[in-house]
């Protein structure tokens, strides 16, 4: 019991919450506008490996930080081109970027890199304790000595909700995911804001895939996303679209990875094969709560065609 | 010819990747062909690569047709290697007529125990599939990890394989010299079985009513949760064959790795042959071509296994992208 409420299982669960929530409000913004985005692990992948190249080639955190926040957003273009300009197939085109993601990642990293005998390693981000909060009991190294990024994921949580519901342009984001016919009625177009919500949703995106090698790993290896692309879709769904919801399924999901991390430590009886698939079986059982009433938004998938019949 | 453009989109991007590595293009190409299509050897391995992306393929199709996404193929094709290979080593005193029977058909009753999961939550509680066929893939990846380090592992090896599974359990080979196993036989045969079901059949009737009119099809009177688990055991079981297939004819053990991802690349063939089982066997034999091609690269001028996956994308992206522009294909998958 004490090991379930470990200090250290709490700090780690924040850590690894990051880029489930990043990555999981990138995608929220994409659906709020009706854009469905199942490629979303090939992106965190290209993200991950061209945030680390950049690092590892500059010795800067932040240009890779930059460079995989750009890699998301230029995948994330493609996705909603063929979405919204082509109005092609979004789960068919999102598969396909996934595998085409994948692909890339693993090609990036041998061509630049090729095979060496030394994984080559980046310093990962550092934590900055908050001067005054971090000397509190047990919130002070759970909460405030965090590296930046912890605190810019919890701060994107109330910044999406602002921008979702209470700006002109949040409404009408949503209008584009729920009745875009309305939105164009009124002379905005659909498509545009499709546009910008995949922009905004693939920088968040690469972001999180960022997130990996610069500050859980320091290194590149291929299946460094591990299927967290696939948890934060589901997390969007567990959080009902919501923002706020989506941080409490990312805090869900974190906690048994870290606990996983921190069995696999002190427990030498079970094969740490098995504690690695906890997460995963984890998921599953949540699933089954979480589709119970889950409502989409209306036009989540489908093209906008302006001269289509209603 | 949009089939012809995405090959030859393809094709660039090869050539760049070449450059981009140092190789010379020329020769790049001349051994590509070589290794894929001119040589008998060359020939096998890309038959012995079809077979598992041709069940691959099918299982991805299959579910397809009933408006279903496998996205575990992978999973299933370590489930039915796991089952195999179980066996295999358990069992390996009986005689070869009744153990390459036994192997082969409970490969395939292992793939189908996976996908059933994600089946039955489809069913019950409409837990979207994909979800559950990504995560199965991470378990049963892990479980071969398990077994192939584990209880199984061949102590001489080294590295994560299993033992060797007896001779009984090997599936004959077409050639001895060249290579090509009787897989692919198999995998031809079940393209006809798919084929039959699908279209000469009641069962495959619903099928394709659940995948094109779900509303229809349950006002028709069809059982409809138990068409939806029967299609991913159906799938799961064409998966887990190619797994208990790999297991018995090609690596004779389980490793780890068995899978370099034939089930997503199963994912571009089933979009690429429009679901149908004629049409899945030529995307098949394509991807293998590329894929055998490319792997031949990766000795003489170093390209990376995971090139043929970036080339296999953007063929299939090509396709999407010349079907969409033109209208009347809209909204086909």
């Amino acid at each position: 019991m004490t090991l379930l409420l470990d200090v250290e299982i709490f700090r780690l669960m924040l850590i690894m919450a990051a880029p489930l929530v990043i990555a999981a409000l990138g995608e929220l913004l994409m659906e709020r506008s009706g854009v469905l985005n199942v490629g979303i692990e090939g992106m965190m992948a290209v993200a991950a490996v061209v945030a680390f190249l950049t690092a590892l080639r500059t010795g800067a955190v932040a240009a890779g930080l930059g460079a995989g926040m750009a890699a998301g957003a230029l995948l994330a273009s493609v996705l909603v081109y063929y979405a919204a300009t082509l109005r092609a197939s979004q789960l068919t085109v999102g598969l396909s970027l996934f595998v085409l993601g994948t692909g890339l990642a693993s090609l990036v990293y041998r061509a630049v890199i090729g095979v060496t005998m030394s994984t080559p390693t980046v310093e990962t981000l550092r934590a900055v304790p908050l001067p005054g909060l971090a000397g509190l009991p047990v919130l002070g190294p759970i909460v405030f000595s965090q590296n930046l990024l912890v605190y810019l994921a919890v701060l994107l949580v109330p910044a999406v909700s602002l921008l979702l519901f209470r700006t002109t342009v949040g409404l009408r984001l949503r209008a584009s995911g729920e009745n875009p016919r309305a939105l164009d009625t009124v002379g905005v177009s659909v498509g545009a804001l499709r546009w910008g919500a995949a922009v905004g949703g693939g920088l968040l995106i690469g972001l999180a895939g960022a997130y990996l090698p610069l500050v859980v790993t320091g290194t590149y290896s291929d299946g460094i996303v591990g299927g967290r692309g696939w948890i934060a879709l589901m997390i969007v769904i567990f959080g009902r679209w919501s923002p706020g919801w989506a941080l409490v399924g990312a805090v869900l999901f974190a906690y048994t990875e870290a606990l996983q991390f921190k069995l696999a430590l002190v427990t030498k009886a079970v094969p740490p094969q098995f504690l690695q698939m906890l997460p995963y079986l984890v998921a599953i059982v949540v699933l089954v709560r979480v589709y119970r009433g889950a409502e989409p938004p209306r036009a989540l998938g489908v093209p906008y065609e302006r001269e289509s019949r209603v | 010819m949009k089939y012809l453009a995405a090959i030859g989109i393809a094709a660039l991007a090869g050539l760049l990747v070449v450059l981009v590595m140092g190789g010379d293009p020329g020769s790049a190409l001349g051994t590509f062909l070589w290794s894929s299509l001119g040589s008998l050897n060359g020939l096998s391995q890309t038959l012995n690569k079809t077979c598992p992306l041709l069940l691959g393929g099918l299982a991805v199709g299959l579910a397809l047709r009933a408006g279903f996404f496998n996205i575990g193929v992978d999973g299933q094709i370590y489930a039915g290697a796991i089952v195999a290979t179980g066996l295999a080593l358990g069992a390996g005193g009986l005689p070869a007529v009744l153990l390459l029977p036994a192997v082969l058909v409970l490969g395939g009753l292992g793939g189908a125990a996976l996908a059933v999961v994600p089946g039955v939550l489809r069913a019950r509680w409409s837990v979207n599939e994909i979800f559950v066929t990504v995560m199965l893939n991470f378990v049963a990846a892990f479980l071969a990890e398990y077994l192939t380090t584990g209880p199984w592992n061949d102590p001489m090896a080294g590295e994560a394989i299993s033992r060797l599974v007896p001779e009984g359990a090997r599936l004959p080979m077409i050639s001895e010299r060249s290579g090509a196993h009787g897989g692919i036989v198999l995998a031809l045969a079940f393209v006809l079985v798919v084929w039959l079901l699908l279209e000469r059949t009641t069962w495959g009737f619903e099928v394709r009513a659940l995948g094109s009119n779900p509303r229809a099809s349950r006002v028709a009177g069809v059982r409809q949760a138990r068409l939806t688990v029967t299609v991913f055991a159906m799938s799961g079981a064409l998966a887990g064959l190619a797994g208990a297939v790999e297991v018995s004819a090609l690596h004779q053990r389980l490793i780890l790795g068995l899978t370099p991802g034939y089930g997503i690349m199963a994912l571009l063939i089933a979009v690429l042959g429009k679901s149908r089982p004629p049409g899945v066997l030529v995307a098949a034999l394509g991807m293998a071509t590329l894929l055998v091609g490319s792997d031949s690269l990766q000795r003489s001028v170093n390209l990376p296994a995971s090139a043929a996956l970036v080339f296999q994308a953007l063929i299939v992206l090509s396709v999407l992208f010349a079907e969409a522009r033109r209208p009347a294909a809209r909204g086909t998958a």
